[in-house]
């Protein structure tokens, strides 16, 4: 599981930062008020460490102390550098700091984008020991419950865009398109579209063909956030009602938890018949449309950039293919990349409900990759994408844009984490900053008997 | 990179015994003299923070050892004249291009436009 943590973040973390380094001047990553205030409090004098600095847009806060800054990022790090700051590259995991150096530490938006819980508490360790006794550590990370939008699962990707688009939100603003999007003529449209993907008519919806652009987009941006937002373990979410249904369908194909200990589900995800089957479990759900109508996924606090994607191929594909939801395949690809390695951790409770054979699901699998193959279009996609991966690019929509995967943190997440993992850490503060889940931690020292 | 920053960085390369990586070696080739604001308070706050002895080590292996005592004088707070000196150390001397050398492994971690590249590879992460 450990490689295959580190490899996805290695995909959709780290390139994906190298790439939109030199974007990190836009105003969107202005500083967190409160850190600056954090930092501004601070005595003189204060060693302070900034662990997953980004551009160093923290370092330049309260000159009577001396603020070190690191991040696994070249591109970042050195834009830092540019701006006269002391920085270094390395890994929060090992950082290269010796031990109780430092006064302060900050973790501002970096822990979320760990894989698994393990490396997350690891993190958090490490950062621990270079904090001396009595020094203090902030962290703040991505919250799913954000006011304005919420994400169903706790590991999503989400989609950067290197240039705003021309169509961006600014035509309409994010509340205008949820409450359109949740209008019922749109959830007929969307009923009878998914209906269709299901294969049960191959009339093109009469109501779809005469909408109006804005909602065509509409619907194209709610469909692709509903399945970035949704995250690989989600058909095995057994509390979810539709995923009940769906797992009907999966009666024969089976997992045993065991073998998912052992990574071979992540070959199998990796050979992208896996989230081909997800997408197409999703498209057949309309409840699950309306219900991921809003949900989005973007930088907190700033304005919401999304490049509509050129669904043509979709569309086009409307009423021929009835066995094949016409998902554009680059996307499909995109998400067929991932495997996340945290899978079992919400799923301890499903190993007493299903008990599944691993071989069977094989064989679904392989059925389910040859039935998409059939449809030539896909196939040609899948190797324009594989070409893609080959050349080692972070993985991109058909828009460019790249994906960074986050683990967004439940309400009381984090403080669980310190309290019941991190015994050297104790939480002072915790609170709700701008859509993240924040805490302030003292270093204490643990008595070992 | 400064010699504060280099004061707190040890080699954490798997099979280093613990604290056999700290100070590490600095082979410079090529090193900047800036002029920084001195602060008094802030200097005196800094020096029960560093490692004296590597401090002195690594200032002197870049030619600013200057004539900074191995011991700390005492009350050194109200020393204005050491403590300028140790400012000039602390903060003034920046290597620009060179290895930071990890004394247990031998592994070298380089520097490049002032930015210490400090990543392990796989084999080397404990």
């Amino acid at each position: 599981m450990e490689k295959e943590a580190s490899q996805l973040e290695k995909d959709h973390v780290h390139r994906v930062y190298e790439k939109i380094a030199p974007h990190f001047r836009d105003a969107r990553y202005k500083a967190w008020p409160k850190v600056q205030q954090f930092l501004s409090d601070q005595e003189p004098g204060s060693l302070i460490a900034d662990i997953g600095c980004g551009n160093g847009k923290y370092l330049h806060i309260n000159s009577q102390t001396y603020k070190l800054g690191c991040d696994y990022c070249f591109p970042l790090v050195e834009s830092a550098r540019n701006d006269g700051h002391e920085v270094m590259v390395c890994h929060s995991l090992y950082l290269p700091y010796r031990n109780e150096c430092f006064d302060v530490v900050l973790s501002i938006a970096v822990i979320h984008h760990f894989s698994t819980k393990e490396r997350r508490v690891r993190a958090i360790k490490e950062m621990a020991r270079t904090l001396r006794v009595g020094g203090q550590m902030m962290i703040y990370v991505w919250a799913m419950e954000q006011k304005r939008r919420k994400f169903e699962k706790q590991d999503v990707f989400v989609p950067w865009n290197p240039s705003p688009p021309s169509w961006t939100l600014s035509n309409t603003c994010s509340r205008g398109i949820q409450k359109s999007i949740n209008q019922k003529d749109k959830r007929l449209a969307m009923d009878q579209h998914s209906t269709k993907l299901a294969g049960t008519s191959k009339a093109r919806s009469s109501s779809f063909v005469g909408e109006k652009e804005t909602t065509h987009n509409l619907f194209e941006k709610s469909l692709r956030w509903s399945l970035f937002s949704r995250s690989l373990d989600s058909v095995l979410d057994l509390s979810n009602q539709w995923h009940q249904r769906e797992l009907n369908t999966f009666s024969n194909c089976n997992i045993q938890l065991d073998e998912l200990n052992t990574g071979k589900l992540f070959e199998q995800i990796r050979q992208g018949g896996f989230m081909k089957h997800i997408s197409n479990l999703s498209l057949r759900c309309r409840q699950n449309f309306e219900d991921n109508a809003s949900e989005v996924a973007v930088e907190p606090g700033s304005p919401m950039i999304f490049h509509p994607v050129p669904f043509k191929s979709c569309y086009s594909e409307l009423g021929q293919d009835t066995k094949q939801p016409p998902m554009s395949p680059a996307i499909i690809y995109d998400c067929s990349r991932v495997c996340l390695p945290d899978l079992l951790s919400h799923q301890k409770d499903v190993k007493q409900q299903l008990k599944i054979d691993y071989h069977s699901k094989q064989s679904a699998f392989r059925k389910l990759q040859n039935r998409s193959r059939t449809d030539s279009s896909l196939q040609d996609t899948d190797n324009d994408c594989s070409m893609a991966t080959r050349n080692k690019q972070p993985q991109r929509s058909p828009n460019g844009a790249c994906l960074r995967y986050y683990h967004v943190f439940k309400e009381g997440e984090l403080v669980e984490l310190i309290e019941h993992h991190v015994p050297e850490l104790h939480v002072i503060h915790s609170y709700f900053d701008h859509a993240n889940w924040c805490v302030i931690a003292e270093k204490i020292h643990v008595w070992k008997i | 990179m400064k010699l504060l920053t280099h004061n707190m960085l040890t080699s954490h390369v798997r099979g280093v015994r613990p604290g056999g990586g700290f100070p590490l070696r600095i082979q410079a080739t090529e090193v900047k003299v800036n002029n920084v604001d001195f602060n008094q308070e802030f200097v005196a706050r800094m020096i029960p923070k560093v490692e004296w002895g590597a401090l002195l080590e690594a200032a002197e292996s870049l030619g600013h050892l200057s004539d900074l005592p191995h011991q700390l004088p005492p009350e050194y707070e109200n020393n204005e004249d050491f403590l300028r000196k140790v400012h000039h150390v602390l903060l003034e001397v920046e290597v620009m291009e060179g290895i930071l050398k990890c004394p247990d492994s031998g592994r070298e971690f380089p520097i490049t436009k002032g930015i210490p590249n400090m990543l392990l590879s796989e084999e080397e992460e404990t």
